[in-house]
């Protein structure tokens, strides 16, 4: 649950006074120090609060479902922010640890079993619910890299077809020079083979930047330490072998079909 | 006439080559399309959700937005005797949000509930049947209806909440279900009701006798919204007055990822069908060198050549966009299928709105782009020293 914070600084020091966590954006934004005495209230405006002194911050959770939200965090005890909220003896969750996989099963079911108007979840089960936000954003990038993929194979078969289309002239001097079609077309398709890996190398360190620039630029824009760009091996993997089967096939699309053409028609006579 | 039979023959001579780049082209303008539309679909249409019902104005508890925490606003009835001091504004509508429990057999449906002034709500749609006008009525969404079994006239035993010593609902009421509703602000799949905001109030706890989530407010003059919203957020200090633009301005950050991917992703588009058609017609260029210095020995002026070159570029750039145009609109009603399915997103809000301006803005954008891939390679072939070329291709 959400305290309004009222940003007001007393003078006067309490012994009984209590501590509570704050946000390090609210600490920053408002600025509060640890150490500092602030007055938290329910509601805007409200008399009714309790003065607490700052005796930590806390750093926003790498949590996905949160990046959007702009939000203050603030950590109280809990018997604090129930007489604060006038909550009772009400809470909204519990977290049990248990000693094994089996004592979680056995205690779902206990639970469960038993439960009146609460239910009792495994972790990973609610890791999963929360997560749809970035299931939804992840599917997305998925389509959105699957049109980019499309137009970029399209691009690099046209870069090849042209750049052998090029060769022409020297393809048809090396054919009459009695250099034989298997020669030219493995000569031109090494060449394409070549121009791919290059391409992929350089293509790998252009998207390490980018990489680091997202997440330097967006983890700065929505505060948080979540890793907005990931480069992994299977997706390096999937774009050098990408882009050498393009260009591997463009070079030897192009080239059979320059190497089944007349060497003096090669040459436009 | 005769610069584009000259600009056709010359695409015509390459078949497959030209598919292929008007091919490439138009998956380009397809995404940069798809950009454009997302750019500024989704901000247009949470622009037309928030004023489909003429609320310029939102209270929302301070330094939150409506519905975005479970914090509420005290003294609902005081604030609605002071707002109707302003003249300016004409309609108040308070909301009330809550859950509530149903018992279906051996199953609980738990579902979202609205507490609204029935004369005044903008939160939802009449399918069929009637508005809760009676303290003991209650109308749902299609999902609810669904989930809990019932049909209009139908009486329920509604809870709003457990208590689990007691082992029994808590504030249960029997409500009539009198109409068929669709939600506004509704998420998909999301099972919503509405009742009369005393009912929901009195059913919340002794807590919440005199709560309200939001006020939506309609304002006379429609120059007058911003006086009137600063009014309202000085006279009530435990509020904050949202108008559209302000809302616009918090969903725009909010979403600022989305809107920042458009713009990277079209001008990356942009840039590839761009790259795309200046190769290709520069090497056209470089095979043709001969043809053309021989056009220029026979006196064809140098304006004449450079506009055959961008007609060239500009044909490439068309053909693909206009395919692009259909394929665009197929994968961008796709991407919002898939963009639809956030959680707690209203089903209205379409991240990818087609509006004619987004299409023009896309194609002017590729015919610029088409001009300036045709600039290069037609002032490469236009400057060429004809004796020389035509002596170095006589030999070559």
């Amino acid at each position: 649950m959400f305290i309004h914070l009222l940003a007001a600084l007393l003078l006067v020091q309490n012994p009984t006074q209590r501590t509570i966590a704050i946000d390090e954006r609210l600490a920053e934004d408002a600025h509060i120090a640890i150490g500092d005495k602030v007055f938290v209230a329910s509601a805007p405006g409200s008399k009714a609060g309790d003065t607490v002194i700052v005796s930590a911050l806390i750093k926003r959770g790498a949590d996905p479902a949160e990046i959007a939200r702009s939000e203050y965090r603030v950590r109280m005890h809990l018997d604090q922010l129930q007489d604060l909220v006038g909550y009772g003896d009400r809470v909204d969750r519990f977290a049990v640890a248990t000693r094994n996989p089996a004592a979680t099963e056995s205690a779902l079911a206990a639970i469960n079993s038993s439960a009146f108007g609460f239910q009792a979840h495994r972790s990973r089960d609610i890791a999963v619910g929360t997560s749809k936000t970035f299931q939804v954003v992840s599917r997305f990038h998925k389509a959105i890299g699957f049109i980019t993929i499309v137009a970029s194979a399209i691009f690099l078969l046209c870069i090849m077809l042209l750049k052998v289309e090029e060769r022409r002239r020297d393809v048809a001097a090396l054919r009459l020079m009695g250099i034989s079609r298997f020669t030219v077309v493995t000569a031109v398709v090494m060449e394409a083979a070549l121009l791919a890996v290059v391409g992929s190398v350089m293509g790998i360190a252009i998207s390490w930047l980018a990489s680091h620039f997202i997440n330097w630029y967006y983890q700065g824009v929505y505060r948080t330490p979540l890793y907005f760009s990931l480069i992994t091996t299977p997706i390096v993997t999937l774009a050098v072998v990408l882009s050498l089967v393009l260009g591997i096939g463009a070079g030897l699309l192009a080239s059979l079909r320059l190497a089944r053409t007349p060497p003096i028609s090669l040459f436009g006579r | 006439m005769m610069r584009f039979e000259l600009a056709w023959s010359s695409l015509r001579r390459h078949a497959t080559r030209t598919i292929l780049a008007t091919l490439g082209v138009a998956v380009a303008a397809a995404m940069l399309l798809d950009m454009v539309m997302m750019s500024t679909g989704m901000r247009e249409s949470f622009r037309e959700l928030l004023l489909s019902r003429g609320f310029q104005v939102r209270l929302a508890p301070k330094g939150t937005l409506p519905f975005d925490t479970d914090a509420t606003i005290e003294n609902t009835s005081r604030i609605v005797t002071l707002l109707r001091t302003n003249p300016q504004i004409v309609t108040i509508s308070p909301v009330l949000g809550g859950t509530i429990q149903i018992q279906v057999g051996n199953r609980i449906v738990t579902s979202a509930a609205l507490g609204i002034d029935p004369l005044v709500q903008g939160d939802y749609e009449l399918l069929s049947g009637k508005d809760p006008v009676a303290d003991d009525a209650i109308v749902g969404n299609d999902d609810f209806i669904r989930a809990a079994g019932a049909r209009i006239g139908d009486t329920l035993t509604v809870a709003s909440g457990y208590d689990a010593q007691l082992r029994t609902f808590a504030s249960e009421r029997r409500l009539v279900l009198t109409g068929r509703v669709r939600f506004l602000y509704g998420a998909t799949n999301q099972l919503a009701t509405a009742m009369r905001l005393a009912t929901l109030q009195a059913m919340s706890g002794p807590e919440r006798t005199d709560d309200a989530s939001l006020f939506m407010i309609k304002v006379r003059d429609e120059a007058q919204v911003e006086t009137a919203r600063e009014w309202m957020e000085r006279a009530i200090p435990s509020v904050s007055a949202i108008s559209t633009s302000t809302a616009l301005a918090q969903v725009d950050q909010r979403l600022s990822y989305f809107r920042q991917l458009a713009v990277i992703l079209g001008s990356v588009s942009l840039f590839v069908g761009f790259l795309l058609v200046t190769t290709l017609v520069t090497v056209s260029v470089n095979e043709r060198i001969g043809e053309i210095t021989v056009m220029r020995a026979l006196g064809v002026s140098r304006a004449h050549v450079v506009q055959q070159i961008v007609l060239e570029a500009i044909a490439l750039m068309l053909a693909g966009s206009i395919a692009g145009l259909g394929l665009g609109l197929a994968t961008a009603h796709y991407l919002n299928a898939i963009l639809s399915s956030f959680p707690g997103l209203p089903t209205a809000i379409n991240f990818f709105l087609f509006q004619p301006k987004s299409a023009w803005t896309a194609l002017g954008l590729l015919a610029l782009s088409g001009i300036a891939a045709g600039i290069y390679p037609s002032f490469r072939a236009a400057s060429l020293p004809i004796a020389t070329t035509l002596r170095q291709e006589a030999i070559a």
